[in-house]
C-alpha cells in the first residue's frame, strides 16, 4: 500500500465517522413553542413548493429540533415531524406565554449581524481577480474581515490574502460606504517565457473603501477598491490597485 | 481696578455654585448625608408589617437554542472530460452554505488527470509532462433551487428532492499554467434524512486555452455524484 493510497484510506475512515456522529449524536433538550394561531402549518420540506400534510392546531405545542434557512423542523406532540415557515413560528408562544423572537433576514439584520461570506470577481493589478471574504462583526460599524483572492494574469499568476478591519458608516441605511485598512500577503508565480521567472511571497499593506447595497433577504451587494502597497526585496516597493464588486450575505 | 474685576468673578462663581446645587452632578457638594440614628426606636419610623407576603416563586424559563443545519459538505466523484485530452475520472470536495430556501453558495476542489490527445498518439510526442497533466479546478458557485418535490421509495418512504442551477467563477490549473474559469451545471439533490444529501451533478468548466496552438475557449463537461452532510 502505497502512502498516497494509506492517505486515501484515512481520509475514507473519516469520512464515513462523521457520516455517522449525527446518528449517535445524543439526546438533546429543544425548544418547545406552543401554537397561538388557529392552526399551525407542516410542511414536507423546507421551502414554499413543498405541500402541507400536517396541521398542529391551538394551543397544542411542538419542539424545534433545528433550523434550516428560513424554515424550522419541528415535532408534534404526538411525534409527526415536519417543517414550519418563519412567518408562522413569528406567531407561536414561549411556555411563558411571551412571543418567540428569533434572527430573521431582514434589513434589521443588514444592519446588525454577526457574520459575513461573499465572493467577488475583479481586477487585481491589471489581473483578473477571484475572491471570496469572510467577516465578524463586533458592532454595526466595525468589522473584522479577511479575504483570498486568486489573480490569472497575461505576465503572471497568484494569491494573495489579506485581513483589516472595516468601519461602515451608516450601517442602518441600504446604500452604507465603508472604510477598510489591513495587512496582507501575495504570491506570485510569474509565467515561465519571462527572464526573472522566480515565484516569490511578498508583504502588503492596504487601505481601501466601498459601497454595500441591501438587495433582499439576507443578500446585499458589495463593490470596493483597495490600494495595495507590496514591500518587495527589490529597491522599490510596488503599488497594486484592486478593483471587485460581488455579492455577500449576513448570518 | 484689577481686583474688583476679581472680585466680581468671583461672586459671579459663588453665585453660580449656588444655583448649581440642583444640578446633578454637583448636588453632593453641599448635601451631606444625614448622620446614622443612634437611638433604639427606630422602628416606630418604618412601615408596617404587610398581613400578606407575595410570595411569588417566579418560574425561571431558560430557551434551549435552536441549532442551524445550513451548512453542506461532501465529497464527489465522477468523470471529466477535458477537451482534447479525453474524459477520466474526477474527485473533489464541496462546501455548500444555505442562504435561504432558493439560494445557496458552494465551494468546489476537484482534480483529474488528463490522458493523451489523437497528436499524442499517433505521433508519439509527448505534449505536456506527468506534473502537467494534473487538472485541478477550483470555483465558487451560487446555487438556485427549483423544482423541489419528493422522491419516493415504495409507500412507506419519501425522501424531499430538487434541482437547482450552478454558476460561477474559479481558477483552473492545468499545463502548467492557472486559467480564470467560468462554470455552470446543474444538479439534483435527494435529502434522505436531515443531515444527508445525495447529489448528482452536471458542471460545464469554460477556460481560454492556448495548449494546441491556437487560444480557443476549451468546454470541460463534468458528471458526478456526490454525498454531503448537513451541519
Amino acid at each position: 500500500m502505497t502512502p498516497r493510497a494509506r492517505q486515501w484510506a484515512l481520509a475514507g475512515l473519516l469520512w464515513v465517522a462523521a457520516l455517522l456522529t449525527p446518528v449517535l449524536g445524543s439526546a438533546r433538550e429543544y425548544l418547545q413553542l406552543f401554537v397561538a394561531e388557529p392552526y399551525l402549518q407542516l410542511h414536507t420540506g423546507p421551502g414554499r413548493g413543498y405541500p402541507v400534510f400536517h396541521v398542529v392546531p391551538r394551543a397544542e405545542s411542538v419542539d424545534v429540533l433545528f433550523r434550516r434557512t428560513d424554515w424550522f423542523k419541528v415535532r408534534t406532540e404526538h411525534g409527526v415531524e415536519g417543517w414550519a415557515s418563519q412567518a408562522d413560528m413569528q406567531k407561536t408562544l414561549l411556555a411563558d406565554g411571551t412571543p418567540f423572537h428569533f434572527d430573521v433576514g431582514d434589513r434589521a439584520g443588514f444592519t446588525s449581524h454577526r457574520y459575513e461570506m461573499g465572493i467577488f470577481a475583479g481586477a487585481y493589478g491589471g489581473a483578473s481577480l477571484v475572491s471570496a471574504y469572510g467577516s465578524f462583526s463586533f458592532n454595526p460599524q466595525l468589522a473584522l474581515e479577511g479575504a483570498l483572492g486568486r489573480f490569472f494574469g497575461r505576465f503572471s499568476n497568484g494569491y494573495s490574502g489579506d485581513i483589516g478591519l472595516t468601519h461602515v458608516f451608516a450601517p442602518e441605511s441600504r446604500w452604507s460606504p465603508f472604510l477598510t485598512l489591513g495587512l496582507g500577503e501575495v504570491h506570485t508565480e510569474p509565467k515561465a517565457t519571462l527572464v526573472q521567472a522566480t515565484n516569490r511571497t511578498e508583504s502588503t499593506a492596504y487601505v481601501g473603501g466601498g459601497v454595500r447595497y441591501y438587495f433582499t433577504r439576507r443578500f446585499f451587494l458589495r463593490a470596493e477598491y483597495k490600494a495595495h502597497y507590496v514591500f518587495t526585496k527589490r529597491n522599490q516597493n510596488e503599488e497594486a490597485d484592486e478593483w471587485k464588486a460581488g455579492f455577500a450575505f449576513f448570518f | 481696578m484689577e481686583s474688583g474685576i476679581r472680585v466680581l468673578l468671583l461672586t459671579a462663581a459663588l453665585a453660580l455654585l449656588a444655583t448649581l446645587s440642583g444640578c446633578a452632578s454637583v448636588r453632593h457638594w453641599f448635601h451631606r448625608s444625614p448622620p446614622a440614628s443612634v437611638s433604639g426606636d427606630s422602628s416606630q419610623d418604618q412601615a408596617p408589617p404587610r398581613v400578606v407576603e407575595p410570595e411569588v416563586a417566579r418560574r425561571k424559563i431558560t430557551v434551549p437554542k435552536i441549532r442551524s443545519r445550513n451548512f453542506e459538505l461532501g465529497l464527489d466523484y465522477g468523470v471529466l472530460s477535458i477537451e482534447d485530452f479525453g474524459a477520466h475520472p474526477s474527485y473533489g470536495v464541496t462546501a455548500a452554505y444555505h442562504i435561504t430556501e432558493d439560494f445557496f453558495f458552494q465551494a468546489e476542489l476537484g482534480r483529474t488527470r488528463a490522458g493523451q490527445t489523437s497528436f499524442e498518439q499517433l505521433s508519439n510526442v509527448q505534449l505536456l509532462t506527468e506534473s502537467e497533466r494534473r487538472f485541478t479546478y477550483y470555483d465558487l458557485s451560487l446555487g438556485y433551487n427549483f423544482l423541489p418535490g419528493e422522491a419516493f421509495i415504495g409507500r412507506g418512504v419519501a425522501m424531499t428532492s430538487a434541482f437547482y442551477l450552478l454558476g460561477g467563477i474559479g481558477g483552473t490549473d492545468f499545463g502548467g499554467d492557472t486559467k480564470f474559469t467560468v462554470n455552470f451545471g446543474a444538479g439534483y439533490r435527494v435529502v434522505p434524512a436531515d443531515w444527508l444529501a445525495l447529489h448528482v451533478t452536471v458542471q460545464d468548466h469554460v477556460f481560454q486555452s492556448s495548449l494546441l496552438g491556437t487560444t480557443k475557449l476549451t468546454n470541460n463537461l463534468e458528471a458526478r455524484i456526490g454525498t454531503t452532510v448537513y451541519f
